[in-house]
């Protein structure tokens, strides 16, 4: 009885290890061959050559392209969430008439399809295709993005486990709605603010078709433009490609670490929305 | 002040979230190709009857494409979610490293997810080309007509089953460890625990994992596109919508909007009776 269930628990677990670990592993492994031992024997892995990350670091232009997503990633996702805040406040104190419709109205769009060609014709109109601040105000919400209204969903909940009698307290103060929010709201509804921030940063980090629509110059392409054109002008260079592949993960891989216990909390929210 | 902030937000949720969706459905109606200075005419439907004919190739290979694509990838991901999440929903450190791990391709994003696996799937001298070589098998793989689809939808669901985990995962762990308790007192046996407490009880979950799976293989493409730009059989009609738009030098703005117009009335035709049936399936379980 205990013996078959203790093996099946143990294949999946050799199942997902060879699944998710191995060619990740692999990659990492590839970067640190030199291409010849690579050539040679792709199996086994060689005496470790770094010179791979030189060489990408220099020849893909990686720097100002991870700084450039770390530029539109951060900033995007800070003002989807702040915007997030100030929708979702009026809306968990049910302080507007139809506060449930437009929560409603905002929960769709959780649901709407990427569809970059109207987004392209808007950038094209509103002068913001090519540039930096437009690419930024495209990716605070964009069909297929939905940080703004994940923000809006998240805040809502945890606002309304805000007391009451904080919002009273700060208003016979005469405290501004800004600094209430600031100095109350903020600190009491740190995780979700986080869970949103993480998941609207994740996304523009990792778009690929938003970035070869709306911008052309090759100076303003973020890390996954450039990591995509660099494999087409280098594709058979094997090990310089899987080097630039873990240089430009490393950061995500940290970030993922650190922030591991919030991914445990998103699975929570998931059951209830389950 | 309030009134001021609610406001911005709501007018940048409806002008970059909304309006596209919209202006997808005039895009769809018109020759638009997205260069400046030249003239936008209306077309009536000429865009939806020439998807049709026999001039736009490329349309009923997306069809089907897209059925297989859509198929594949539900029941895979939703199979192999709900193994994992039955395996990692504890709280031991295995378990909670194998959630980390199941959830690493989402953090990776598309880009490295899809270049990781060009790497080892590629032709020259990746390991799959060895491991394959060994039964004398040769293929390009992501090159190979026979070989893209089924690979292409492995790598969709390798990046995707991590979210459709933890959704399981919170979906068993709010089933009260009580009624297990109690049919193990009553002497149930295992199989009959998961198959009259387990499934019914996961049901909402099952439709929230189903939804998502559908309507996310439906509509992106973002991975075809690092894969195999649509190549080799794997154009589904998201990926052909962008291909007529920026992929050729005719940049058929209108062309494409209308293609993905008609994608988004596929997917609401199949998601909403699936919808349907699910939560009518929720409440027959649960009752």
């Amino acid at each position: 009885m205990r013996r078959p269930r203790l093996v099946s628990g143990i294949s999946i677990g050799v199942l997902i290890t060879l699944l998710f670990l191995l060619p990740v592993l692999y990659v990492v492994m590839m970067a640190f061959e030199s291409p010849t031992h690579f050539l040679a024997s792709p199996m086994t892995p060689g005496s470790p050559d770094v010179s791979n990350f030189g060489n990408a670091w220099n020849s893909a232009d990686l720097g100002p392209e991870l700084l450039n997503t770390v530029l539109y990633s951060v900033v995007a996702a800070a003002l989807a969430v702040a915007l997030g805040l100030l929708i979702a406040f009026p809306i968990a104190r049910r302080l507007l008439r139809g506060h449930s419709l437009l929560y409603t109205f905002l929960f769709v769009g959780l649901f709407l399809p990427l569809s970059i060609i109207p987004v392209y014709a808007e950038a094209r109109m509103l002068d913001l295709f090519n540039n930096r601040i437009g690419y930024i105000i495209l990716h605070i919400e964009q069909p297929g993005l939905p940080g703004l209204p994940l923000a809006v969903i998240l805040l809502t909940a945890s606002i309304a486990t805000v007391p009451h009698e904080l919002d009273e307290a700060a208003w016979m103060e005469g405290a501004s709605y800004l600094s209430y929010l600031r100095r109350v709201v903020v600190p009491l509804t740190r995780p979700a603010l986080l869970i949103a921030f993480l998941y609207a940063m994740l996304g523009v980090w990792n778009d690929i078709i938003g970035p070869v629509v709306l911008l052309a110059d090759p100076s303003l392409a973020p890390v996954t433009k450039g990591i995509y054109s660099f494999y087409g002008s280098n594709e058979s260079q094997f090990t310089l490609l899987a080097a630039a592949v873990v240089i430009v993960s490393l950061p995500v891989v940290l970030l993922f670490i650190a922030s591991q216990r919030q991914i445990n909390r998103a699975s929570l929210v998931g059951g209830i929305k389950g | 002040m309030m009134w001021g902030g609610l406001l911005l937000g709501v007018v940048v949720y409806v002008l970059f979230g909304i309006v596209p969706m919209v202006g997808n459905v005039i895009i769809s109606f018109t020759d638009y190709t997205g260069l400046p200075g030249e003239a936008v005419h209306n077309l009536g439907f000429s865009n939806y009857t020439s998807m049709f004919s026999t001039e736009a190739p490329g349309f009923d290979p997306a069809i089907v494409a897209t059925l297989v694509f859509v198929v594949a990838v539900t029941l895979g991901q939703n199979v192999l979610a709900l193994l994992f999440a039955h395996k990692l929903k504890g709280s031991g450190k295995f378990a909670a490293a194998g959630r980390l791990l199941v959830f690493l391709p989402i953090a990776l994003g598309v880009t490295v997810v899809g270049l990781v696996w060009i790497l080892i799937f590629n032709s020259q001298e990746g390991p799959m080309t060895s491991f394959f070589g060994l039964f004398g098998v040769h293929s390009a793989f992501f090159g190979a007509d026979n070989w893209a689809m089924p690979l292409v939808i492995l790598v969709q669901i390798w990046q995707n089953v991590g979210f459709s985990t933890l959704v399981f995962i919170g979906g068993l762990r709010a089933i009260d460890p009580a009624l297990y308790e109690a049919a193990a007192m009553d002497g149930v046996r295992a199989w009959q625990r998961l198959r009259r407490i387990t499934f019914p009880l996961l049901a909402p979950s099952v439709t929230v994992n189903v939804m998502l799976a559908v309507v996310g293989a439906f509509t992106t493409y973002n991975l075809i596109y690092v894969l195999t730009d649509g190549q080799y059989g794997t154009q589904t009609l998201g990926m052909l919508s962008y291909n007529v738009a920026f992929g050729s030098f005719e940049a058929n703005l209108g062309y494409g909007a209308a293609v993905s117009v008609l994608l988004f009335l596929i997917t609401l035709v199949v998601a909403l009776p699936m919808l349907f049936l699910l939560r009518r399936r929720e409440r027959r379980l649960i009752g």
